[in-house]
C-alpha cells in the first residue's frame, strides 16, 4: 500500500539544513495498522505529510499503492488525496465557518459527488462516530473530543483505502482518547490502512505494528542504542516526577 | 457549484460582506448615473450645427456715434464687399446672431393670422444673398435669397420680410406631410409675428443660438430673414475662410474693417472667435460635466475595486489553514481559485442587486429635482457589468495568492 525507500527530506533555509528525514524505508501493507513513535522532531508528521501528499520529498522513492508519485502533477495529487486517502490531525481542522454537515461535505464535494449521494454518505459518517446529532452544530460548539470525531467522520466520509493520523488523541483526554481509538479499530477492522503517529505507548501497544521513528529515520528497536538512549531518558524524565 | 457552503461561510463574516456589498450598491448607483448623465451630455454637444464650421469664424462689430439707418447699411455693405475681396476669404455674410451664440431672437410662427398660439418658436437669423455660401447651407428645395430681395431693419422696426428660408425641421414641423418630405411647406404662407410671409427655400440644417434648455424646443427650427439689421449693437460677421487658410483670413479681416472705418469697436477679448472657440465656449459645462462625471466614476471604482482586495487579503490570510485544509481534502488549486471567484461573485451580485434599486432610486430623485430624463436600463446594465468585472479581477490577485498555500499548512500547529 505505501513504500518508501531510501527516501529524504531535507529543509533548507537561508543558514541550514535540516534532514527532517533521511534514508527512511517503511513498508505498510493493504490493511495493517501500524503506529508510529519517536520522540518529538524525529520526522514522524513530516513522513505523514509526505506518505499523504501534502508534500513532495527531496531524495529517494515513494511508491502508494504501487505508483510512483514523485511524478504526479498537482491536479492529480490532489484527486489521490481526495480518493484514497484520510486525514486525522492532532488539531483537528474542522473548517470554523461550517457547521458539521458542510465540515464532513468538504471533500464530497471535490470529487463532483451527486447531492443526494452526498448526503447519504454523511448522515452515515456522522452516525458511526455518534454525531448526527449534532449536524447543524459549528465546530466551537462541539468539545474537543466530538470536533475530533467529526474530523474522522470527515475522513470516513470518503471511503479512503488509507487512513492517516497525526496524534489524533493528542488535544484529547484518556478516556476521550480511548473512544476515539476504538473508533479507529472498527475502521481498520473493516479493511482500511491506518498509519497513526502517536506519543501514547498505551495506543501504540493496540496497533498491530509499531515503526520507531529517531532523527529521521526508522528503527530497529532491539539493536539501536539511540533507542536506550531514548528510553533512559525517559525513564529518567518519568523518575524525576 | 459549491455555492450553498459559500453562502453559509460568509453568514460567519456578516460585518466584512456586508460592508463590501454596500460599497458596491452604492458605486453601482453613482456610476450608473453618472455614466447615463455623461452619455446625454456627450450626445449633446456631438449635436450638428448644420454649418461649415472648420474654416468659420465670427467678427463681432459694435458702432461708435449715431449713425443713421441707411449710412449704417451703406457701411455694413462696403465692409461685406471688402471681406469678400480678401484672399483668403471665401465668403462673408452679416447677421443679428449664429448657432451657437448662445443668445439672439426667436419669434412664434403661425398659419393663420388669427391663430392664438404660435405654432412654434423658431430662431430668427438675419441674412443675406451670401449666407447660404457662408455657413455652407445645403439647399435641399426651393431658392436663396436674391439680392434684390435684401432690405434694412432698425431694431425697433417691424419684422415684416415678404419671404423667408427655412430649416427642414421648421418645415416638418408647420407643414407635417404624410411621406416625409420637407417640400410639402415650400411657397406655403405663413405669419411671422401676425407678419404674412411666404417660404421660398428649404436648408437641410440650422440649429438655433442656443443649446441651452430654454432654447431646446426649436432646437433646429429657424428661420432666414432677407435683412440686414441696423442697429449700434449686434453685428456678427460670419465669415468663411477659403481651405487652410483659417488663420490668414482672421489675421486680415480687424485691419480691413478698421481700413473701411475706424468707428467701431471689436473688442479683444470675444470680437474675434474662431468657431472652433465658440463651439467649446457653448458645450463647456456639458464638456465640465462629463468630466465631472467621468472623473467621479473612475475613483469610486478605483476605491471600491481596492476595498475588494484589501478585504480578500485579509480573509486569504486569515484562512491560510483551512484553505491548507481543503487542499489536504482533495481541492485543487483551481478550486480554491473559484472559491474565492464565486465568493466575491455572490457578495458582488448582492451588491448590485442592491445597487439597482438605489440607482433608479436615485435617478428618480434627479429627476424630480433635476428634471433630468428618466435613467436608461441599458446603464443599469453596463454599471451591473463593470462592477461584477470590477470585482472579479479585484479578487484575482489574492485568489491566485490563495491557490498557491501548500497544503501542509494543514498540519501546521498552531
Ligand atoms: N517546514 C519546515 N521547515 C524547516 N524545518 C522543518 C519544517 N518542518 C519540520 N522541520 C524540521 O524537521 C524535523 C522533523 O519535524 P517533524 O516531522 O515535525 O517532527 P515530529 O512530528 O516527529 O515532531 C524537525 O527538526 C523540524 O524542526
Ligand atoms: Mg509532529
Amino acid at each position: 500500500m505505501l513504500k518508501m525507500t531510501h527516501l529524504s527530506k531535507v529543509y533548507r533555509t537561508e543558514v541550514v539544513e535540516t534532514y527532517a528525514l533521511r534514508d527512511f524505508n517503511i513498508d505498510v501493507k493493504e490493511g495493517e495498522f501500524v503506529a508510529v513513535t519517536g520522540p518529538s522532531g524525529s520526522g514522524k508528521t513530516t513522513f505523514l505529510t509526505i506518505a499523504g501528499l501534502l508534500e513532495t520529498f527531496t531524495g529517494g522513492e515513494y511508491h502508494l499503492d504501487g505508483v510512483e508519485v514523485s511524478h504526479l502533477n498537482d491536479n492529480a495529487r490532489s484527486k489521490i488525496r481526495n480518493e484514497k486517502i484520510g486525514f486525522i490531525f492532532q488539531a483537528f481542522n474542522l473548517i470554523p465557518d461550517l457547521n458539521v454537515f458542510d465540515n464532513v461535505e468538504v471533500p464530497l464535494r471535490y470529487r463532483g459527488m451527486k447531492s443526494a449521494e452526498r448526503k447519504k454518505r454523511i448522515m452515515e459518517s456522522l452516525e458511526r462516530v455518534g454525531l448526527a446529532s449534532r449536524a447543524k452544530h459549528y465546530p466551537a460548539e462541539l468539545s474537543g473530543g466530538q470536533q475530533q470525531r467529526v474530523a474522522i467522520a470527515r475522513a470516513l466520509a470518503g471511503s479512503p483505502r488509507l487512513l492517516l493520523a497525526d496524534e489524533p488523541t493528542g488535544n484529547l483526554d484518556t478516556q476521550m482518547a480511548r473512544s476515539v481509538l476504538e473508533l479507529l479499530e472498527e475502521i481498520h477492522r473493516e479493511g482500511a490502512t491506518i498509519v497513526m503517529v502517536t506519543h501514547d505507548p498505551e495506543l501504540a501497544a493496540r496497533a498491530q505494528r509499531n515503526v520507531h521513528v529517531i532523527d529521521g529515520q526508522v528503527v530497529d528497536l532491539a539493536e539501536d542504542p539511540r533507542f536506550h538512549a531514548h528510553v533512559a531518558q525517559v525513564a529518567e524524565a518519568t523518575h524525576g516526577r | 457549484m459549491q455555492i450553498k457552503p459559500i453562502l453559509s461561510a460568509l453568514r460567519q463574516h456578516k460585518a466584512g460582506t456586508v460592508l463590501i456589498a454596500m460599497q458596491i450598491a452604492l458605486t453601482l448607483a453613482i456610476v450608473c448615473n453618472a455614466l447615463f448623465i455623461i452619455q446625454q451630455r456627450l450626445a449633446h454637444l456631438s449635436e450638428p450645427s448644420g454649418i461649415d464650421e472648420t474654416h468659420l469664424f465670427v467678427v463681432e462689430n459694435q458702432w461708435v456715434g449715431k449713425p443713421s439707418p441707411d449710412q449704417l447699411d451703406a457701411q455694413i455693405r462696403a465692409d461685406l464687399s471688402a471681406l469678400r475681396q480678401l484672399s483668403s476669404v471665401q465668403d462673408a455674410s452679416v447677421s443679428n446672431s449664429y448657432p451657437l451664440h448662445g443668445g439672439g431672437w426667436d419669434d412664434g410662427l403661425k398659419l393663420k393670422p388669427d391663430q392664438a398660439n404660435a405654432t412654434t418658436e423658431a430662431a430668427i437669423y438675419f441674412a443675406d444673398e451670401h449666407m447660404l455660401a457662408t455657413l455652407g447651407l445645403k439647399l435641399i428645395a426651393g431658392r436663396n435669397f436674391r439680392a434684390d430681395e435684401i432690405g434694412h431693419m432698425g431694431i425697433r422696426d417691424a419684422l415684416a420680410p415678404p419671404v423667408i428660408v427655412i430649416t427642414k425641421a421648421l418645415a416638418e414641423k408647420l407643414f407635417p406631410s404624410v411621406d416625409g418630405h420637407a417640400n410639402a411647406a415650400l411657397g406655403k404662407t405663413v405669419y411671422l409675428m401676425s407678419n404674412r410671409t411666404t417660404i421660398i427655400g428649404i436648408v437641410d440644417q440650422l440649429q438655433s443660438q442656443s443649446v441651452a434648455r430654454w432654447a431646446a424646443d426649436f432646437a433646429h427650427r429657424s428661420v432666414l430673414v432677407p435683412l440686414r439689421l441696423v442697429s449700434p449693437q449686434g453685428t456678427y460677421y460670419l465669415i468663411q475662410a477659403k481651405p487652410g487658410q483659417l488663420d490668414a483670413a482672421m489675421h486680415a479681416a480687424e485691419p480691413t474693417l478698421l481700413a473701411q472705418s475706424r468707428k467701431r469697436v471689436i473688442s479683444d477679448k470675444d470680437g474675434l472667435l474662431s468657431f472652433a472657440e465658440v463651439r467649446a465656449h457653448a458645450y463647456d459645462s456639458d464638456y465640465g460635466m462629463a468630466v465631472l462625471m467621468g472623473i467621479v466614476c473612475v475613483v469610486l471604482l478605483a476605491i471600491t475595486a481596492a476595498g475588494i482586495v484589501g478585504l480578500t487579503s485579509f480573509w486569504v490570510g486569515q484562512r491560510r489553514r483551512q484553505i491548507g485544509v481543503r487542499r489536504a481534502l482533495g481541492a485543487t488549486r483551481r478550486d480554491i481559485l473559484s472559491y474565492f471567484m464565486t465568493e466575491n461573485l455572490l457578495i458582488s451580485s448582492g451588491g448590485a442587486l442592491l445597487g439597482v434599486l438605489l440607482a433608479v432610486t436615485m435617478n428618480l430623485w434627479l429627476v424630480i429635482r433635476f428634471e433630468m430624463q428618466h435613467l436608461s436600463l441599458l446603464y443599469v446594465f453596463i454599471g451591473v457589468a463593470i462592477l461584477l468585472l470590477l470585482g472579479q479581477c479585484a479578487v484575482l490577485a489574492p485568489a491566485m495568492r490563495a491557490a498557491q498555500v501548500s497544503p501542509v499548512e494543514a498540519t501546521r500547529t498552531v
